[in-house]
């Protein structure tokens, strides 16, 4: 017989975490500075930097698309900016020739997006590795050549004269030329974004995601069938990117051949590696610091590649867990020696 | 006499010019310990791959439970009710304990639990627990399985394998590389699965299977050298001059 309370059928004792360290508040601090920034860009009159802010902010969209792959499921893509610009131009489409509808655009570039997600997704699903990263490149230097060449969709030139919008909330409405009331749609969305796919990635779903990364070969001895989850996961993050780019757009009133370059792709895998791989906000704020840092030092010099190549092998070298990921070693340690020292 | 739980057929596999499994056949009564010992290289371990779905047999079939499952994926075999461990650790290295056991445990719930929040898969949170107090994990639930001895890892191996509530349990060498001490609670645990679920056991070590199991399949160079009880096997001449040596057991 056992002596003392027995736990209640039903209520398990344990509850396996991933981490030992939650990084929800590192995430409310990022989200509350970056109100409070805004806020205070808005109060001295500053719109450039309001809309380099939101700018930073749809990136960060992609970098989430990017970790999905590279944090959880083990991924690199090299070609996760194919999408982005996929979203770009049929929003662009959608606002400049059907209605000046953010809903609408939004919609049809999600559902349209669903085809070259699943198409790539197919083709990429095959191999693992390095052969990976080298077809989502190959695919999205395809599809960027194949938009370059098209006359009907501005060629090298792209389209411009896409539309600034009233965006309807049922409730109020928000102006797109307002770049305070942009930048607060952005903020909310990507809020919303990464609270949504951060549930997502603790489910028992998400978990598995992360045990493919960890261990793929083993978990179809488990009951597993991981090509449908990486083909899930890859669908998942190719709509996100879809997402944020339906949205570029109208922060940018163009959309042009470049946003589906490899140095798009190249630059969101950067952003994550310098805010922190598997993280999930880290690459929010990696994107939102290097964009920062992009325009900067392009103000002073033409040859800003090469200082972003620098500061990305510097962080490799010495912080390879990315700005967040070593925050979180640092927090976990932290809390070792607490839970150590009350012993 | 109930339907065996598993039946193979003439299983052939051959790698170029090795034929690792020739023409093996032998049932798996259901509740019964079955152990498959051989020297090395006998293409024990090729055999459960045949059986486990890992490796699908150029001839011959698998049928699990009255089912025909030759070539069937080692997912289907999991579903199916077929569950392995391996002689060489096979786990979530980076993940941890309890984990690893949830991971396995999650094939207890509906598939539509996967997108609610892990606390709504009741079932299988109880099953992790259940297997960490089954096989004395509490101390090092949280642990990642990389920080874990040997010996832990290998009772892991075994713990995950059961966190599906297999009808079947296929184990690689289970005790590889365990201490004596180690080894013999493996044993003991084993044979307490028995009246649950049925095993079938390749081991190197001779003792521990002679103690163990309900019948023995021998195995040299890809085929089936002698096949019944211990005594029989024990008693067997051929099998005494090709593995066993004089006296031995």
């Amino acid at each position: 017989m056992h002596d003392g309370p027995r736990p209640a059928a039903g209520t398990p004792r344990c509850l396996p975490a991933l981490r030992g360290v939650s990084l929800r508040w590192v995430s409310a601090a990022f989200f509350l500075i970056a109100l409070a920034l805004g806020l205070f860009g808005w109060a001295v009159g500053d719109s450039f930097h309001l809309r380099l802010a939101t700018e930073a902010l749809i990136l960060s969209g992609l970098a989430i698309s990017v970790d999905i792959l590279l944090g959880y499921t083990g991924l690199l893509s090299l070609g996760q900016a194919m999408f982005f610009g996929f979203g770009a131009y049929v929003s662009a489409l959608v606002l400049k020739d059907l209605a000046p509808s953010f809903w609408l655009a939004i919609g049809i570039a999600l559902l349209s997006g669903l085809v070259p997600a699943l198409l790539a997704g197919l083709i990429a699903n095959r191999v693992r590795g390095v052969y990976f990263a080298l077809i989502t490149f190959g695919l999205a230097q395809i599809a960027a050549r194949a938009v370059y060449n098209t006359r009907d969709l501005g060629a090298s030139d792209g389209m411009i004269g896409i539309p600034q919008l009233r965006i309807d909330f049922l409730l109020f409405r928000v102006d797109t030329s307002e770049p305070i009331a942009f930048f607060l749609t952005m903020l909310v969305c990507i809020a919303a974004l990464y609270a949504v796919v951060a549930y997502f990635l603790d489910t028992p779903f998400g978990r598995t995601l992360t045990a493919i990364r960890v261990n793929e070969k083993r978990a179809p001895f488990l009951g597993y069938a991981t090509r449908l989850y990486v083909l899930a996961a890859y669908v998942v993050a190719a709509e996100i990117a879809v997402l944020v780019g339906a949205i570029y757009p109208i922060l940018r009133g163009f959309v042009s051949p470049e946003l589906m370059f490899f140095h798009a792709s190249g630059n969101a895998v950067i952003n994550v590696v310098v805010g922190g791989v598997g993280t999930l906000i880290g690459p929010i704020v990696g994107s939102v610091l290097l964009t920062g840092l992009r325009s900067v030092v392009s103000g002073y010099t033409e040859h800003h590649l090469i200082v972003i190549g620098v500061i990305f092998m510097v962080s490799v070298m010495f912080f390879p867990k990315g700005i967040v990921g070593y925050l979180r070693d640092w927090l976990e340690r932290r809390r070792a020696r607490g839970g150590s020292a009350r012993r | 006499m109930s339907r065996p739980i598993l039946e193979l057929r003439d299983l052939s596999i051959r790698f170029g010019a090795l034929r690792a499994v020739d023409g093996m056949g032998f049932t798996v009564e259901r509740g019964t310990i079955v152990s498959v010992i051989g020297p090395n290289g006998a293409g024990k371990s090729t055999l459960f791959n045949l059986v486990s779905g890992a490796i699908r047999p150029a001839a011959g079939r698998v049928v699990m439970d009255g089912t025909d499952v030759t070539g069937a994926s080692p997912m289907r075999m999991l579903r199916a009710g077929l569950a392995r461990s391996f002689q060489i650790t096979n786990l979530f290295m980076e993940l941890s304990v309890a984990e690893n056991l949830r991971l396995a445990a999650q094939m207890l719930e509906p598939a539509h639990r996967q997108l609610l929040p892990l606390r709504r898969s009741r079932r299988a949170l109880a099953k992790v627990d259940e297997l960490i107090d089954r096989f004395e994990l509490a101390g090092t639930a949280a642990e990642r399985v990389g920080n874990l001895s040997h010996g832990e890892q290998r009772r892991l191996e075994i713990a995950v394998a059961l966190a599906s509530e297999p009808k079947l349990l296929l184990l690689d060498e289970p005790t590889q590389g365990m201490s004596h001490g180690d080894t013999d609670e493996t044993a003991a645990m084993i044979r307490g699965l028995a009246g649950e679920l049925t095993v079938l056991l390749v081991e190197h070590d001779i003792g521990l299977v002679m103690g163990l199991s309900d019948k023995i399949v021998v195995m040299q160079q890809g085929t089936k050298l002698a096949e019944g009880t211990p005594e029989e096997v024990r008693r067997d001449p051929a099998v005494q001059a090709a593995y066993l040596g004089t006296g031995a057991g």
